[in-house]
């Protein structure tokens, strides 16, 4: 079976200091859509040499849109209603719609919700041509709030990886762990 | 008299839209009283118009029920001030 590569790895976590890179509009977005943006952002990727339409993006959104979903919620009773911005992330793949604004990507995308990962799907969009690279991201957001309600503790990072034909190393076949390869990415770098 | 109502109304809607917008890395002051409200340096969108309603609501009671009635009045911050005095005066 063909090969994929993983090229570059990240993760973010809240309170990260290049949450400052974002501009004035970075605050309006979900925690998770901050998240996913700010990993992606750390993979250092220049989209400009990859034609945009030929770049997917899957996404494992753990928790799915539950934070905002239960902020959105609590603010059922305010005079007004709830808040309009925070509707729009009441969809687990609000963060596929940034990234991709973000960084103009066309390309097909997919959302994942629950605890599965998307790196076989990135890799057979690889393996049959339908993509030329893959930027896969994993989101895992569980604020006080919700946590309060599902008896969870708080939780809150997103890593991501990037997949194509060559790179730093190639992926295995029952590779599953993105915190994991993300970790063994940084190693590598800071190693050399 | 009129004068520092209006002054502290102004400062405190930007304040406000601040606030309600979620702005990050902008002040008060950067908010120039006649600069349009949206296709311009704030970048806000119609989801922020919203949001904007809902502030209203929110901290001055005024329910903006048609959109077109409220259109005018957010053109910048001076009239969105004007528009909060016009509906506070007693009829």
């Amino acid at each position: 079976m063909d090969k994929i590569y993983i090229t570059a790895a990240s993760q973010a976590s809240p309170g990260d200091a290049r949450a400052a890179q974002f501009g004035a509009r970075f605050g309006r977005l979900d925690l998770a859509s901050q998240l996913a943006l700010m990993a992606v952002e750390s993979l250092g990727i220049d989209f400009d040499e990859l034609p945009r339409e030929r770049v997917g993006i899957c996404l494992a959104s753990r928790d799915g849109s539950l934070a905002a979903d239960c902020e959105y919620w609590r603010g059922r009773g305010a005079a007004g209603g709830p808040s309009p911005a925070l509707f729009v992330y009441t969809l687990p793949s609000a963060a596929i719609g940034e990234l991709a604004i973000r960084h103009r990507l066309t390309g097909p995308s997919l959302c994942l919700v629950g605890p599965g990962s998307v790196l076989t799907e990135a890799a057979d969009w690889l393996r049959r041509g339908e993509v030329e690279a893959c930027l896969c991201v994993e989101c895992r957001v569980i604020t006080p709030a919700l946590g309060e309600m599902i008896g969870s503790p708080p939780d809150a990072a997103a890593f991501a990886l990037f997949l194509r034909r060559g790179g730093w190393r190639a992926l295995e076949e029952n590779e599953r762990d993105m915190e994991r390869l993300c970790a063994a990415f940084s190693a590598h770098t800071a190693a050399s | 008299m009129q004068v520092i109502v209006m002054d502290n109304l102004l400062n405190e809607l930007k304040a406000s839209i601040i606030e309600s917008l979620r702005l990050e890395n902008i002040t008060p002051a950067q908010i120039a009283d006649d600069s349009p409200l949206f296709g311009g340096g704030l970048g806000l969108d119609s989801i922020d118009a919203l949001e904007l309603v809902v502030m209203l609501e929110q901290k001055y009671g005024i329910v903006i029920k048609d959109i077109e009635e409220g259109r005018p009045a957010f053109k910048s911050v001076r009239t969105l001030a004007d528009f909060i005095q016009a509906r506070r005066s007693p009829k």
